[in-house]
């Protein structure tokens, strides 16, 4: 039992954070909360791959360093708290690859990885899952898939698809067997779509912050050629289900709004106890301990989610009790700085009265979506009790 | 970070989990509790010739100067099975007073008997609220003559002081007008100036209130420097406090055992209680808490145990452990309907030993402004 980190762990935290520093010295990016949803740049992405930063969990023949998801996890610990701007490669990095190098054909293997983790050009996914009809029960997807000679003709519509609006490809789930009697998570498919493709159409989504990462997209008799189907026909579910749990519990679930946490800290630290009173103060400062060990406690959630990957293990209960943990985490952490701000936290970016310049209201818009996101709070608890504590689902 | 168990500690730990559960089952607790010893001397006897007494303390004085980790996790499995015995008191909050004080001559007169099992001792720090006053002890010992000292005052809350060879109680010493502060002495449990009376507590153990009137004490009985006596307590609250977590862990772990075993058993509505969303989503988060408080209080107890400062993550461990333990048990209570609430339901055992566990060594608000505190607010 350790609860540190090795002195090479050490070095590595400390060139990643040399880099990072470096970067926003020489003004390649701001440090903002929501930086995974807006931080869309393939040159500082091609600055990470150049230093073996992409596809570091990945085996060595696939271009990956076959680093563990503890050494990941400390990149991007580093990453987040800074918000250094990833959305670029994030995806293909997270879950892209792995699915790919999982269940992927030898075309996909060769064409896709090498250029992931050289970031190269045009190579921006978003994921295909979400319809109208089909949020947290993901298995009634409509969009259908059907087969034309060395093709399939992709029909339907998605939505919440975020970054699509900046993405090259999306990761499409999409019914290919349409037989009744056949149980619906036995009839998808997985494909990687082109989004330049003719009959495909993205359409802006503006969320309730006022911002646009959110999008429909639509497709009108798409025709996708058969290589880009992934794994065995009406596997999809098989498949996600065997690559959800190593991409859920990354740090970033407890570090979106970091920036706010350090901020909130820096305000505490820095308030005029006559001008508050003491008895405020004395409620700050208990609620700010409790943050702290809620904070400190979905960090550690985290590294043995990623600690239990390394160790060869299926980290299902445990990547989703850490999800769902740290997602409710970060509202909290919102939802007291707007109450230690007080109403200047109402104000949004553009005047110097708005509390740390409106980045807190933006932030405190955002909230609703972490227990949605990637699996809802309550998907999530399902998965903890069914798989985790093996309760019956009937 | 690197979480699993060295082997040794995993033998230790299993081997533990044996013995409670071979020889500890809940009915044994639960008449242990009944009796006027409060413990069983055949285990007691069992538990010290396994060297779990002397886990801590050097081999000179029969121990086998182990790992704290190793203790952490043998408190871990005690919680499980909550097995009523002066472990704590005696072996760990007595025996690391004496090993802390600097006296080797206490060390060599009462150490190796702690470890063996043939002497207890138990301490008496807390005042009439039960709260550890040594910072500031309301107990008084005044200076008679020359080394001999009269201590006055009332010690609640004293485990197994009925059997205790030696009670350690830290008193505010006075020489005439001058006062030197808090000061450790060891008293006894008999004869002229002390008595002791048993206390009826919520979770049934033999707890006692120690009435001092001029009880005297000898130069002998004093125990390290006069004044030093809230710095020796201090230096061994993290360990104490840590392995109070422990046996939360293991407590809270035994409730989600239980909890979710009964919601599979029992039927309702034509199906399993634990088919029901609401039910399966309780469980999520009991075990969720189970996980958190887990690996926080293992951070504190593999801290402690590297010599590694550790303030803010033990304050972080109890503060969060009282909290989620209690929780867990009130969510199992509702769980379990009205079953839970019957004597002979085992859950009772561990309702009681969450809420005493949680005001011992102070509650989650009061190691959050400890936390406060070394966060720098």
């Amino acid at each position: 039992m350790r609860f540190w980190f090795t002195e090479e762990q050490e070095k590595f935290r400390q060139e990643v954070r040399d880099f990072l520093q470096a970067e926003l010295q020489a003004g390649t990016f701001v440090t903002k909360s929501g930086g995974l949803a807006e931080g869309n740049n393939q040159a500082f992405s091609r600055k990470m791959a150049e230093r073996g930063w992409i596809g570091m969990t990945w085996p060595k023949e696939y271009g990956g360093q076959g680093r563990t998801y503890v050494d990941k996890v400390i990149l991007n610990e580093e990453i987040f708290k800074v918000q250094a701007p990833v959305a670029y490669h994030f995806l293909a990095d997270r879950q892209i690859g792995p699915s790919i190098i999982h269940f992927g054909s030898e075309w996909q293997k060769e064409y896709f990885l090498p250029r992931f983790v050289k970031a190269e050009e045009n190579l921006k996914f978003c994921l295909l899952f979400s319809e109208p009809n089909a949020g947290s029960d993901l298995v009634n997807v409509a969009t259908s898939a059907i087969r034309d000679g060395d093709a399939y003709i992709i029909r339907g519509q998605k939505v919440w698809t975020s970054g699509g609006h900046q993405s090259d490809y999306g990761w499409l789930l999409a019914r290919t067997c349409f037989d009744p009697q056949v149980p619906r998570h036995e009839s998808c498919s997985q494909f990687i779509l082109d989004l330049r493709l003719p009959g495909v159409t993205v359409r802006p989504i503006l969320n309730m912050a006022g911002r646009h990462t959110f999008n429909e997209v639509f497709f009108d008799d798409v025709r996708v050629d058969a290589r880009f189907r992934v794994g065995p026909e009406n596997e999809a579910f098989k498949q996600i289900m065997a690559q959800m749990d190593y991409e859920r519990s990354g740090i970033e679930r407890v570090l979106q709004n970091y920036p706010i946490y350090r901020k909130l800290m820096e305000h505490v630290k820095q308030m005029d106890r006559k001008k508050t009173g003491a008895e405020f103060y004395s409620w700050v400062r208990d609620s700010m301990a409790q943050l702290e060990i809620e904070f400190q406690i979905g960090r550690l959630l985290v590294y043995y989610t990623a600690w239990t990957i390394d160790q060869g293990r299926k980290p299902s209960k445990e990547a989703a009790l850490a999800k769902a943990y740290c997602n409710q985490y970060e509202q909290r952490l919102n939802d007291l700085a707007t109450r230690i701000l007080g109403p200047s936290s109402l104000l949004r970016e553009g005047t110097s009265w708005a509390a740390f310049d409106g980045e807190l209201a933006e932030c405190y818009l955002w909230s609703p979506s972490y227990t949605l996101q990637g699996g809802s709070v309550e998907v999530l608890k399902n998965i903890v009790a069914q798989r985790g504590l093996n309760l019956p689902r009937k | 970070m690197e979480f699993s168990l060295r082997e040794e500690t995993k033998m230790l730990k299993s081997n533990a989990e044996k013995f409670m559960k071979e020889k500890s089952p809940s009915s044994f607790v639960k008449n242990i509790l009944k009796e006027e010893k409060g413990f069983s001397p055949a285990l007691w006897k069992e538990m010290a010739d396994l060297g779990w007494l002397g886990l801590i303390h050097g081999e000179a004085y029969g121990g086998s100067g182990g790992d704290f980790f190793d203790l952490f996790v043998l408190f871990e499995e005690m919680g499980k099975a909550l097995l009523p015995s002066p472990f704590f008191c005696s072996a760990v909050f007595a025996g690391l007073l004496i090993q802390g004080a600097g006296d080797d001559r206490l060390r060599k007169e009462y150490l190796p008997g702690i470890v063996q099992g043939k002497r207890i001792l138990t301490v008496g720090l807390r005042n009439e609220q039960g709260v550890y006053d040594h910072p500031d002890p309301e107990l008084e010992a005044r200076e008679t003559g020359e080394g001999s000292y009269r201590i006055k005052g009332i010690r609640l809350l004293v485990p197994y002081a009925h059997v205790a060879d030696q009670i350690l109680v830290c008193a505010g010493l006075r020489k005439g007008t001058k006062s030197f502060g808090p000061t450790l002495f060891k008293t006894k449990n008999n004869g002229p100036g002390v008595r002791v009376v048993p206390l009826h507590t919520l979770t049934e153990e033999k707890q006692f209130a120690v009435t001092y009137t001029d009880f005297a004490a000898a130069p002998q009985d004093l125990i390290g420097s006069p004044g030093k006596g809230a710095e020796v307590i201090e230096r061994i609250m993290p360990r104490l406090i840590t392995l109070k977590c422990g046996e939360m862990v293991g407590g809270l772990s035994r409730v989600v055992d239980m909890t979710v075993d009964y919601v599979k058993q029992r039927v309702q509505f034509g199906k399993p209680l634990g088919a029901l969303q609401v039910i399966q989503h309780t469980c999520a988060d009991m075990t969720t808490f189970l996980d958190t408080a887990r690996l926080i209080a293992y951070q504190a107890a593999s801290l402690i145990s590297a010599g590694l400062p550790c303030a803010k993550e033990v304050a972080m461990a109890k503060a969060w452990c009282s909290d989620v333990y209690k929780r867990s048990t009130q969510m199992a209570h509702q769980m379990h309907g009205g079953i839970g609430f019957t004597e002979e339901h085992d859950l009772h055992l561990y309702y009681k030993h969450a809420k005493a566990a949680e005001l011992e060594f102070g509650d989650s608000w009061h190691h959050r402004q400890k936390v406060g505190e070394e966060m720098g607010l």
